[in-house]
């Protein structure tokens, strides 16, 4: 494109999320960008990210799209949705456009509605946050802006596993934080030469920085900073025969279960069942309270009268992610773990 | 005349393209559609053009049929300000994308890097002139597996999976085998499987117990940042780097489900680091590892150095940053992203150069002369 032969016509848009400009030459919006056809020109259309000038596209790379052109329209179709809160540039033919798409008023910005462990006093040996965020995140690069800070405001190196591909579920909301397991096996290098990634009796905070963004491309709109105090260390398997069952008084009435520690959100959730007398498993939903301390069972249909057992996965973990069948650093002469090898994990309860 | 002469030789080409194609064991179950990739976490060649690629959102492997790109001479390439090339073709910020994963064809020397973008889209773009070209992966000769969720494998956990997920970390093709090493959302478990390739209704989804003993004393149930299948005195093995710094050795034919797997550990590659990438390049007869790391340079051990260290390492390195094993040498390159072999020119890198810039660019072979 020459320099000399564009007649630069400028108009400047500002939109909302879900209002697409739409005048008679011109609209656009996350998903397309719309001009009116001129048939006396060519269709030479071109999209750039940033408010650029006509010789600045020159070195600029252009954005990747579709274009469908009818008798009257010619619409380009980005490869992914345009970002709220950016500037384009469009080139066509011999037009130069700008447009932003704003945020709505409305729009929600990110927040951080739980985060697990819940409790401020954890052992030296944690293993793993859960950050729950209301709407799904940007996976990309995810874990830079995640920072643990000790008791003097200092962002503590290698603390957590920055790895590529983010530990996110499925609806994008939960985002699993490994912290270094090399800093938590005991004789591992890196355990022995940095030692362990918490020390007893300090304070800490675990920050995720405001720059991490939705999936729409927006920032959160502060820091979110959990602060937590480490203890002694755990080196002991999760024991169910320690937890204590509150069987439902009433066919109505819940299962609660209480843990005689904290345990891990992830590995629990979904990894217990529960069979009646005829071996029929009864659905429901279980959640978390008392700082993952206690399980409470809601069940979907009452209950009948009878035995119930409850079956527990062998991978259920504590904090320190010891799980039910073995530490998570185990003693390689520990003949425990023979013994414990082909152990079910069942408790009990009866309605009356 | 030119035009027929044109015809007949595309026709004579086209039936040869499609003889070769009838006549490949390995794509005989290959079908032309979309095979739905959600993402693209990890990317390997096999043989016979055939890329896979790793899909954890959709807890799937995708082979595709990547002959019909054409080949580019990419024995010099040099992409500068990779990371805002890849921004602005997408319309977004830097810190908006994500490189996940970079591989070259070892038939054509041809480059392939993935890309997520914010909005969970993922993009597979092709290296040609420099520049890149989006590879569409809409209409495309595939053949695809979903990946069973490890866990059920254990006869109580009939349900529990609907916050479980895991990242493939790493995925290698050896032999007609696919192998993949993962971490779990949930347990800090190893996830290594071996999957018969050509893919099958009968699927060999072999489950690996591997675990990581440290210096004879603690052992862990560990997840295996990166690894590459080789040979080692002329048997079968797997090379594997811990998301902490050891380098061991598996047999191949030792390594088997149902069983308690643990490596030889032959290398302590320094604390305070974990490989991002390794390779093998080869000159003439003389064979080589690459490793890529977070936080040490690219370094370099030499086969016979490896083949001929029988030892295992069971104390501990005692000298705060040192290594200890198998001898190897620092290359001068840092914040080495991504590593593949370029086939007789040397090995393809995206790094992150201390000026700030993301370059693709080569290494060449004199390294290994």
């Amino acid at each position: 494109m020459k320099k000399s032969i564009i007649v630069v016509v400028v108009w400047l848009f500002s939109i909302h999320l879900g209002n697409s400009q739409t005048g008679t030459d011109f609209a656009f919006n996350r998903y397309s960008v719309t001009v009116k056809r001129n048939l006396n020109e060519s269709n030479t259309f071109n999209l750039y990210r940033g408010q650029i000038s006509v010789e600045e596209t020159e070195n600029a790379n252009a954005i990747l799209g579709e274009v469908i052109t009818n008798d009257t329209i010619l619409r380009f179709i980005p490869l992914v949705p345009l970002g709220l809160h950016q500037d384009y540039t469009v080139i066509y033919n011999n037009h130069i456009t700008h447009f932003s798409l704003d945020l709505p008023k409305s729009y929600e910005l990110q927040t951080i509605t739980d985060i697990y462990p819940s409790s401020k006093k954890l052992p030296s040996n944690v293993l793993k946050w859960y950050i729950k965020f209301a709407n799904p995140i940007n996976e990309t690069n995810v874990y830079n802006h995640i920072r643990i800070l000790n008791q003097d405001g200092d962002t503590l190196s290698r603390t957590f596993l920055n790895i590529e591909n983010a530990l996110v579920n499925t609806d994008g909301r939960l985002l699993t934080l490994w912290i270094e397991p090399g800093r938590q096996k005991r004789g591992l290098i890196p355990n022995q030469q940095l030692g362990s990634v918490f020390q007893p009796g300090k304070s800490y905070k675990l920050i995720v920085l405001k720059t991490l963004k939705d999936k729409q491309g927006v920032s959160m709109s502060n820091d979110f900073i959990h602060s937590f105090q480490i203890t002694e260390d755990d080196r002991k398997k999760p024991d169910i025969n320690l937890w204590e069952i509150v069987s439902p008084e009433t066919s109505t009435n819940d299962l609660i279960m209480h843990s005689n520690e904290p345990l891990d959100y992830g590995s629990v959730l979904g990894s217990i069942i529960i069979l009646d007398a005829d071996n029929k498993e009864v659905f429901g939903n279980w959640k978390f309270t008392n700082n993952e301390k206690t399980l409470i069972f809601k069940p979907t249909d009452i209950w009948s009268k009878g035995k119930y057992r409850i079956f527990f996965n062998t991978r259920i973990e504590d904090l320190a992610g010891n799980n039910l069948k073995q530490l998570f650093d185990n003693k390689i002469d520990d003949k425990d773990q023979l013994v414990h090898k082909n152990t079910e994990y069942i408790l009990e309860f009866n309605i009356h | 005349m030119k035009t027929l002469v044109t015809l007949a030789l595309s026709l004579t080409l086209s039936f040869c393209i499609n003889a070769n194609e009838k006549n490949s064991s390995l794509k005989a179950n290959f079908e032309i559609g979309n095979p739905e990739i959600t993402s693209i976490n990890v990317m390997t060649f096999g043989p016979e053009n055939i890329l896979f690629i790793g899909d954890s959102k959709s807890a799937q492997i995708i082979a595709i049929d990547v002959s019909k790109d054409p080949k580019t001479d990419n024995s010099k390439v040099k992409i500068d300000l990779l990371d805002k090339l890849i921004a602005d073709m997408l319309g977004a910020g830097t810190d908006e994308v994500q490189i996940t994963d970079m591989a070259v064809n070892p038939e054509n020397n041809n480059i392939y890097i993935s890309v997520h973008h914010s909005s969970g889209n993922a993009v597979l773009f092709r290296v040609e002139n420099n520049t890149l070209k989006k590879v569409s992966l809409e209409t495309i000769s595939h053949s695809k597996l979903s990946l069973t969720d490890p866990v059920a494998i254990d006869a109580k956990d009939k349900r529990g999976r609907e916050l479980r997920k895991w990242a493939v970390a790493e995925m290698k093709y050896n032999s007609g085998k696919i192998f993949l090493s993962g971490l779990s959302n949930k347990e800090f478990a190893s996830t290594f499987r071996a999957i018969d390739f050509p893919f099958n209704n009968k699927q060999n989804q072999t489950s690996l117990e591997i675990y990581h003993a440290a210096h004879g004393q603690y052992e862990t149930h560990a997840p295996i940042k990166t690894f590459i299948p080789t040979t080692v005195k002329g048997s079968k093995a797997i090379i594997a780097g811990y998301t902490c710094t050891p380098l061991v050795v598996f047999p191949m034919d030792k390594i088997k489900p149902g069983t308690h797997n643990k490596g030889r550990t032959i290398a302590e590659l320094g604390n305070g680091n974990t490989p991002v990438d390794i390779i093998e390049v080869k000159n003439e007869d003389k064979r080589y590892l690459l490793i890529a790391n977070t936080n040490r340079p690219l370094m370099k051990l030499d086969f016979t150095d490896l083949e001929s260290y029988n030892e295992e390492l069971t104390t501990p390195v005692t000298k705060k940053g040192a290594s200890a094993g198998v001898a190897y040498v620092n290359l001068p390159y840092v914040n080495v992203q991504q590593l593949d072999t370029l086939k007789d020119i040397g090995f393809l890198m995206i790094q992150r150069e201390s000026s700030g810039n993301l370059a693709l660019k080569v290494g060449s072979n004199w390294w290994f002369k």
